[in-house]
């Protein structure tokens, strides 16, 4: 099949024809988010390129600048108090805020819990493993409303801390198994040699397990960094304030219309962490979207 | 305090040393795992649970009062067309979304497992949808969509296959589709890495064997490939259907599940009566039903083809 030049070439043609298709949405978005309101909404030029590129989407959206067009602005005043509405400075705080601390959170408590269930022989470890696991299946709706009441009687509903605890919720199983995978990958030679030579089981942890785990680990936060970052039902239920990108990105459609100009602005420079992210873990990434089930 | 009283409490902090539980050592698992445990338990095993408890409240919405009485959802629920109708339109969803991208997953992965120059770089852009937050996804189909200005929507109409009296998203008929496509594009990818990664496990023996004995690629396809690749196939389809099944993000940001309630799934069906009429034992019982059929679902698929984590 492969053998001869045609084939190759007809190969070739129809990948970048596919992959194309699956990149283009987001090179619209994006080509989006550099055209003039003007652009974005001729209905006749849908697919013509004559258009003066602009920032203007960018300033409003990220820098907080006021829109030029003055008729934009007398739309602007709805949902957040004062200033710009379309301002996603707070949105992006915010979701670095929660997006690094459920990483953290969840990355840390599961390369504990993983590091028990891979070296630590006990009773009922196989039957964690698949608590655990079960625990990833749990459809978010099922605890959200429970959650909120819980929330608002520890002070935690429209909170950083909240939605970050959430966020590690969702986190930890996913942490915990795959960290469980990489450890699994290190031999258990070492730790007995260094058991032998006096270590504790800490010390082992700390000053062999660690360092060695050091990729396993960096793909593991990587992962939970970018589930954080995209999570949309915990976020929109448990703030109301305290707006995270994707709920933030909603609230720009109105009645009165959809701001796309700023919509497509926000929403590519939501992607850009996480393309650059997820071309760090490629090597990893079969392994983290299974949980460490198919290993790489 | 004399010396002897000192060296006493000395002598005695040292006896609590040495009695220092066993179960606190690094030895024993309990340090261990009880940070992830009480985080899953105090956040997930409890609200699940507390959901169970509010189903059996029945809510007065005028006094906002809830009062004990178990059946009342629950009869609410099974007589309720719009839960039967949210299991259909979920069931669909997951079903055609799941065979649309299992399909053209193992196509593409077939198509892109080669060593040839450039195909790297094809199969790391092919994982960029994977990144894509849900709610971006469903504003960036919005905006192709839509009826006068979207590029999905005028290509469509130039090539005559929609009428711009019918907007995809806004006609009962296409709406549910053309959320599936959302679906389509940003998991086809999870099954495109997959699968990749399942082909390239593939010893190389037999299918040099076949190739000796005059199999056509076709025959090795589904005589070989298919057959090794069984596990991680069923495996891909447990974690994609479970995540297919509470499906939310888009229908919320693209249709809120409309037309009428063409796409209203279970767990938007959920949030339309959390957000709407604030009945939350109500809600807490959809949320707990859709629970439960997610979990007669996935341990039949489990027991039936036998995956293993």
């Amino acid at each position: 099949m492969e053998s001869s030049r045609f084939s190759i070439f007809a190969r070739y043609v129809l990948s970048i024809v596919i992959v194309a298709l699956f990149v283009f949405p987001i090179a619209w978005f994006a080509l989006t988010s550099i055209k003039p309101i003007s652009a974005i909404f001729d209905k006749d030029g849908v697919v013509v390129f004559d258009f003066v590129p602009t920032y203007e989407n960018y300033r409003v959206t990220l820098f907080g600048q006021q829109s030029i067009d003055v008729s934009e602005n007398s739309r602007s005043d709805f949902g957040t108090s004062g200033g710009n509405s379309y301002d996603g400075r707070g949105s992006i705080i915010s979701s670095l805020i929660v997006a690094i601390g459920s990483t953290i959170l969840a990355t840390g408590i599961g390369i504990l819990a993983a590091y028990g269930l891979s070296r630590l022989r006990f009773r009922g470890s196989q039957g964690m493993l698949h608590w655990i696991l079960s625990q990833r299946f749990l459809p978010p709706i099922a605890i959200i409303i429970p959650m909120v009441f819980i929330f608002r009687d520890l002070g935690l509903r429209d909170t950083h801390l909240g939605l970050i605890i959430a966020h590690t919720l969702i986190n930890v199983p996913i942490a915990v198994l795959l960290m469980k995978s990489f450890i699994d990958d290190i031999p258990r030679d070492i730790d007995e040699a260094a058991m032998i030579d006096g270590a504790t089981r800490l010390q082992v942890f700390w000053k062999v397990i660690m360092p060695m785990a050091k990729g396993g680990m960096a793909a593991t936060a990587v992962l939970c960094f970018i589930f954080s970052w995209t999570e949309f039902l915990l976020s929109l239920f448990l703030t109301s304030s305290i707006r995270t990108i994707p709920v933030k990105i909603t609230t720009f459609v109105t009645s009165t219309g959809s701001e796309w100009g700023y919509i497509s602005a926000l929403g590519t420079s939501a992607i850009i962490p996480g393309f650059i992210f997820i071309l760090l873990v490629q090597n990893h990434l079969v392994r983290g979207l299974t949980m460490g089930a198919i290993k790489d | 305090m004399n010396e002897a009283q000192i060296n006493q409490q000395d002598r005695r902090g040292g006896r609590k040393l040495l009695a220092f539980p066993q179960w606190l050592t690094s030895e024993h698992p309990f340090p261990w795992l009880f940070p992830a445990t009480a985080m899953l338990v105090v956040f997930g095993i409890y609200p699940v649970l507390y959901s169970l408890w509010l189903s059996f409240f029945k809510r007065n919405p005028a006094t906002r009062v809830e009062k004990f009485q178990p059946s009342w959802n629950w009869s609410k629920l099974i007589e309720d067309d719009r839960v039967w109708d949210a299991v259909v339109v979920t069931l669909t969803y997951t079903s055609v979304a799941l065979v649309i991208q299992l399909a053209l997953g193992m196509l593409i992965a077939l198509l892109l497992d080669s060593d040839r120059r450039g195909y790297g770089v094809l199969r790391a852009l092919m994982t960029l949808p994977l990144v894509v937050p849900p709610a971006v996804t469903g504003m960036m189909f919005l905006l192709m969509y839509d009826g006068s200005f979207g590029v999905i929507s005028h290509v469509l109409y130039d090539l005559g296959i929609i009428s711009p009296n019918a907007p995809l998203l806004a006609t009962g008929s296409t709406a549910l589709m053309s959320v599936i496509i959302v679906d389509v594009w940003q998991w086809t990818p999870f099954m495109v890495l997959i699968m990749l990664a399942g082909l390239r496990a593939l010893p190389k023996d037999p299918f040099e064997a076949a190739a000796i004995d005059g199999a056509t690629d076709i025959q090795a396809f589904f005589r070989l490939t298919l057959p090794m690749m069984s596990k991680i196939i069923a495996l891909a389809v447990l974690i994609r259907g479970i995540d297919l099944f509470r499906i939310y993000d888009y229908v919320k940001v693209m249709t809120d599940s409309g037309p009428g309630t063409a796409t209203e799934t279970l767990t938007a069906y959920t949030g339309t009566v959390y957000f709407k009429s604030a009945d939350f034992p109500y809600a807490s019982t959809v949320a707990i039903f859709t629970l439960l059929t997610v979990l007669i679902i996935a341990n039949v698929f489990i027991k039936v083809f036998k995956v293993r984590f």
